[in-house]
Order: structure tokens, then sequence, then C-alpha cells
């Protein structure tokens, strides 16, 4: 071994580069000339403006506001639809090994292609409304509707499976034994599911919380597709952008929404490492 | 009236029956084991009791009331399970409350039960740690606490011994069975361990694949066991196959002994390797209760006595000689006396489950 890598101060970096030189290349580095790029003007001097415009002009502002509200809406209604499903995928039934199988699937569909299920089924004079027609209903207006229920509809039906995948395992990894001491405690079946098994399974519930929000606030096809023409969110009007060629204007954009995503993912390490101080240490089993 | 009283308990996984119609009483304040190889449906019994098993068929009174059909919150029975199942989120403290809570118990009344609790089983002083953060003893006897503080009519114990190391175990066997007695509590504890079941005991129920062997004290299981199953689970023994009557039988190699009981024409007998006599000295001495010429095959010292296969006849005997005499070594020439009332075996337990405990002397 030649002596200059017996050298520790030499030794780490070169240890660390395949790595963390990995990440600075093909991450950082984009993410640096975004960042760089989003403070030029078109001559090259230092400014401010793209970023200014975003938090004064009204369409930019709303579109933040939209994209935010993508993020949690369709994180919520998930939500609201995965823990129920996570424990029924527990239970013994006629078919599980079918259903376990099948709930996965929208995993493989891609965005744009659920915005088009979305319209064919749910569009006025789509599948649903033709076939509710002759019954004297009419569906109301669910795509490119104000509040972009499309978009929540489309978002929700591809998280409902990741998010599931998710809490089924975090419950599934309460040893058996845990429920049973709760229920011989005097716990009832309710009672053991919110004191011991939510808790126990919280790590896993933010887990996919926070990776469906940050995925469907970024999401590009879906809002684009089945969303409103009136409120669109960044992601969206980044693309515009770019159209026009406005690539500063993209940057800057860019950099927002990816900061508002550090931002949760954050918050999320911060919050959840405290409760882990009041718990002791470490993470709980 | 028994406070717990198991009538035909059974239990199948669709065609095939894992608890054969299981009958048990217990008495207040009475210490029961239950003990049997792996897999012999001791723990699904408990799990029964419990409630969080279901039985196939059957009935379960506690203190007179049926509690079959209740759900195990609602059994006022606490249960000390194999993996302690402490509530890893919340503190030592926190996991003693939990039942109290569940069950209504007045603030004041839970501080002094969590006090007492906490003091019999010496954790004081480790209350706001969490679970992760103590010793398998500890977080043993947190499981421990955690249950009696619930003041249950019936405490249950699902090996609760058996994932700690050997000395651990021992104090803990006997810190168990001290609590057991200072609270007054009726307990049934389940185990594979038959040191620990005579140990700690009232009475012990030997189960072997799903069925119920036999039942008795300690003492009357070791010193006479009915079934030729008990007789090789607890401790060791040398099971016979000899020719009987009346009182009297011959052993394989021809020398008479003393029956327990009648029996007539071919029968299984225990003898216990301690209870033989060996005599090293004058191997020619045909006295009337000396046997015929047997020869020392393998020594195993064990400190405070050292176990001896001898072959005689046809046979393998395992013998073992207490105190600290000089070892007698393989190949010396020795004769046997015999204990006089023997035991007389029936067969139950099909399957004895376990290679050692008398099958040396199977091939007789």
């Amino acid at each position: 071994m030649p002596a200059s890598l017996r050298d520790r101060r030499l030794l780490l970096p070169l240890l660390l580069a395949p790595g963390v030189g990995y990440l600075l290349l093909f991450f950082g580095g984009p993410l640096a000339a975004a960042f760089i790029g989003s403070l030029r003007l078109e001559d090259g001097s230092f400014t401010l403006t793209w970023y200014i415009r975003i938090f004064t002009r009204p369409s930019m502002l709303r579109g933040l506001g939209t994209s935010i509200y993508y993020g949690v809406a369709p994180v919520i209604v998930s939500l609201l639809v995965s823990v129920p499903l996570s424990l029924a995928i527990r239970r013994h039934f006629p078919g599980r090994k079918l259903f376990s199988g099948l709930y996965k699937l929208p995993l493989a569909v891609p965005g744009i292609i659920v915005g088009l299920m979305i319209i064919v089924v749910f569009e006025r004079g789509g599948f649903i409304d033709r076939a509710v027609a002759p019954l004297g209903f009419g569906l109301p207006k669910l795509v490119r509707d104000d509040w972009g229920v499309g978009v929540i509809l489309a978002s929700v039906w591809k998280q409902i499976p990741f998010m599931t995948l998710i809490i089924t395992s975090a419950f599934a990894a309460i040893p058996e034994d845990i429920r049973s001491a709760s229920r011989t405690l005097g716990a009832s079946r309710l009672t053991t599911f919110l004191r011991v098994e939510v808790p126990l399974a919280m790590p896993g519930i933010t887990a996919a919380v926070l990776l469906t929000f940050i995925g469907s606030m970024g999401s590009y096809a879906i809002p684009d597709i089945v969303g409103p023409p009136t409120a669109r969110p960044l992601s969206v009007l980044m693309v515009a952008e770019f159209n026009q060629g406005r690539f500063p204007q993209v940057f800057a954009m860019g950099m927002v929404l990816s900061a508002f995503a550090v931002a949760v993912l954050v918050a999320y390490y911060s919050l959840t490492s405290r409760i882990g101080d009041a718990h002791g240490r470490g993470d709980a089993r | 009236m028994s406070m717990l009283e198991i009538t035909d308990i059974t239990k199948d996984y669709g065609a095939s029956r894992a608890l054969h119609p299981v009958s048990l009483c217990v008495e207040q304040g009475e210490f029961v084991t239950i003990l049997g190889p792996s897999g012999c449906g001791k723990s699904s019994l408990l799990r029964i009791v419990m409630g969080i098993s279901e039985q196939s068929g059957g009935e379960i009174r506690l203190a007179g009331k049926r509690i079959d059909m209740l759900p195990p919150e609602r059994r006022d029975i606490a249960m000390v399970f194999q993996s302690y199942a402490l509530f890893p989120h919340m503190t030592v403290e926190q996991n003693l409350r939990f039942g109290l809570r569940m069950k209504n118990v007045p603030k004041a009344e839970q501080q002094t039960r969590i006090a007492h609790a906490l003091d019999i089983c010496t954790l004081s002083g480790l209350t706001s740690r969490m679970p992760r953060q103590l010793s398998g003893g500890q977080q043993q006897r947190v499981a421990l606490a955690r249950a009696i503080v619930m003041q249950p009519n019936l405490l249950l114990f699902d090996e609760p011994l058996s994932n700690l190391d050997a000395k651990l175990r021992d104090t803990l066997r006997h810190e168990l069975v001290a609590l057991h007695r200072r609270i007054g509590a009726t307990s049934v504890y389940v185990t594979h361990d038959q040191a620990e079941a005579m140990a700690m005991s009232d009475r012990i129920v030997v189960m072997n694949a799903g069925r119920v062997i036999e039942i008795g004290t300690p003492l009357e299981l070791y010193r006479s066991p009915k079934q030729a199953f008990t007789a090789g689970f607890l401790g060791q023994t040398n099971l016979l196959a000899v020719t009987a009557s009346g009182r009297r039988a011959q052993l394989p190699w021809g020398q008479t002994v003393d029956l327990a009981t009648e029996a007539i024409g071919p029968a299984r007998i225990s003898v216990r390797p301690e209870s033989i006599g060996i005599h090293p000295d004058d191997p020619r001495t045909r006295d009337t209760g000396l046997s015929a010429p047997a020869t020392v095959t393998g020594v195993s010292f064990m400190g405070a006595s050292a176990l001896y296969t001898v072959s005689i006849g046809d046979t393998l005997l395992k013998v073992s000689h207490a105190g600290g005499d000089a070892l007698i070594e393989p190949g010396r020439t020795v004769a046997l006396t015999f204990p006089s009332r023997l035991p007389v075996l029936e067969d139950r337990g099909e399957d004895r489950g376990r290679e050692d405990g008398g099958h040396a002397a199977e091939a007789a």
C-alpha cells in the first residue's frame, strides 16, 4: 500500500468518494446549477426578480397554494382509505392472497395513464355518466372542476397501494403478543388499536404520508390533464414557463418547490427524533 | 368449588385435532404447571383460557362464572408472556398503569398497587425507563408486575423464564414461587422444563400430543408415575419391560424385583437411576438382592453425582451414584441392587417425545 493511502486524511475522502461523489455529481451538481441559474438575468448579472415574481404574481401565488393543496388533500383521503384497508388485509378472508396482489397494481400505472383513465370514467359523457344517465342521474363536474376533485381522485388511486403497503408492514411489525397483552390488561379491540397499535405503527404511517405528499405535490401529468385551467400548480406552471424559454423562472420555481419538500422532511425528522427522545433513545421496535 | 374449571376443552385446526378433550380443575391459591414437550398443546390451552385463542368445544369457569364466551378483556385473568410483550412505547410505570386505567381503577388505588408491585418485583428506581433499556431479567419482572397489579382471579404464565440464562432462571424461579405464595394468587404455569415444573408446582399436569397424560404432585409423579410418558419426561429413568406375576416381576436378565401394584404378564416398570445401588467392591457376592454381574460401559461426572451406563444381559441401564467416592472406571464388573415397590406403568402417551430418560433400557 502506498504511503499516501495510509494517511487517514487522504484515505477517508477516497473511501467516501464513490457514494458522496455520486451524490455531488448527479444530485448536488444540477441542483447547484439550477440554483445559480435562478439568480441570474439574461446578461448573467445577479437578481432576485424570479423569486419576487413567484411571491408577488397572483397566478404564481395561486400555483404555490394549489401545489400544497394537491399535496395535502389526496394524502388525507388516501390515509382514510389505507389504514382501514391495511387492517382488513391483516385478517384472513377468502381471496385474501389474490386481493393483496391486485391492490398493488396501480403502483405500476404511470400518472398520465391514471389521468386519462379518470377522464374516460368520470368526465361528463364518460363511462359512469352514460351508465347512470338512463336512471335519470347526471354526474357532477368531477374533471377539471374548481376543487380539483379529479386530481384528488387520480392521486388517491395512485397513492393508496403505496400507502397501504407501507402501513400494512408497519402494523405487521407489531408482535401479536403485544396486541394480546393489551387485551389481557382490559383494553378492547378498539382501545388496543388506538393506544397500542397506532403509536407503534406511527413511524411507518408518517413515512408513508410524507413520501406520498412530496410525490403528489410535485406531480405534473395528473393536474395538467384533469386539473381545472383556473388553478394550476407550480409544476404545471413550470412547464408553461419552460415552453416559453424562461429558464431562470423555471429554476426559481423548482427551487421553491424543492425547498418546501425539504422543509417538510426536516420538520418530520426533527419531530420524530423529539418523540424518540421522549421515549428514551432510538426509535420504536 | 374450584377457582378454575376447564371441562372438555378441544381445539381443532381444520381436520386435525390439536387438543383432545382436556379437563382440569385448579383450586384457589394453587400453583399448577402444565408440562409437556413443544407442540403438545400446552400453550394452546393457556391461550384458550386467556381468550386470545378460541376453543372448538368445551367450557371454562372461573370463580364459578362461565367465561369461555367472554373476550379476554372481560375475563379477570392476567397473563405473563414468553416474549414479555411489554409496550415498547411506554415507560415501566406506564406499562404497569395501562391495565389499571383500562379497568378504571381510582388514581389513589393505582398508585398504591403500582408502588406495591414495583416493590415486590424489585423494580423501584426503574419506573421511568423504557423497556428496551432493561435487561431480560428486568423486563421479565416488569411483565410480572404488570400482571399482578391487576389483582386478577387467575394468573397465567406462558414459559416466562425460557428466554433467560440458566442462573437467572434459577433465581427468578424461586422469586416467582415466593411471590405467588405472598400474593395468594391462583396460577397456571406452562413450561417444557421438567426441573422448573418440579421445583415450582403444587401440582403438575403432564401433557403430550394434545392430551393430558397424568396429573399429580411433583413427588407423586416422580416417585410413582402411572404413565410411561410421565416417568420418561420427569427426570431420567430406566423403562424396563418385565414379566409380572402378582407383586413380583422378572427383569429381562432373570433377576426378580418387587412391584408397587399387582400385574400379570408383560408389563413396563420405571427404575430411577439414583434408586439403583451400584456395588463395585465385591462383584462375586451373590446375596439375594444382588444381581448377576454387570459391566460399567460409560461414566459421566456430574459434580454431585456420577452417571454410569451399565450393561447387564442385553440391557443398558443408567445408574447414578451420589457422593464424592472415586469413580468406577469403564470396564469394571459391578453388582446392582434394585429398590422394592417399583411402579408399574401404563402407556397412554403414544409418543414419548424425548430421546433421553429411559431410552437406553428400551431395547429390552
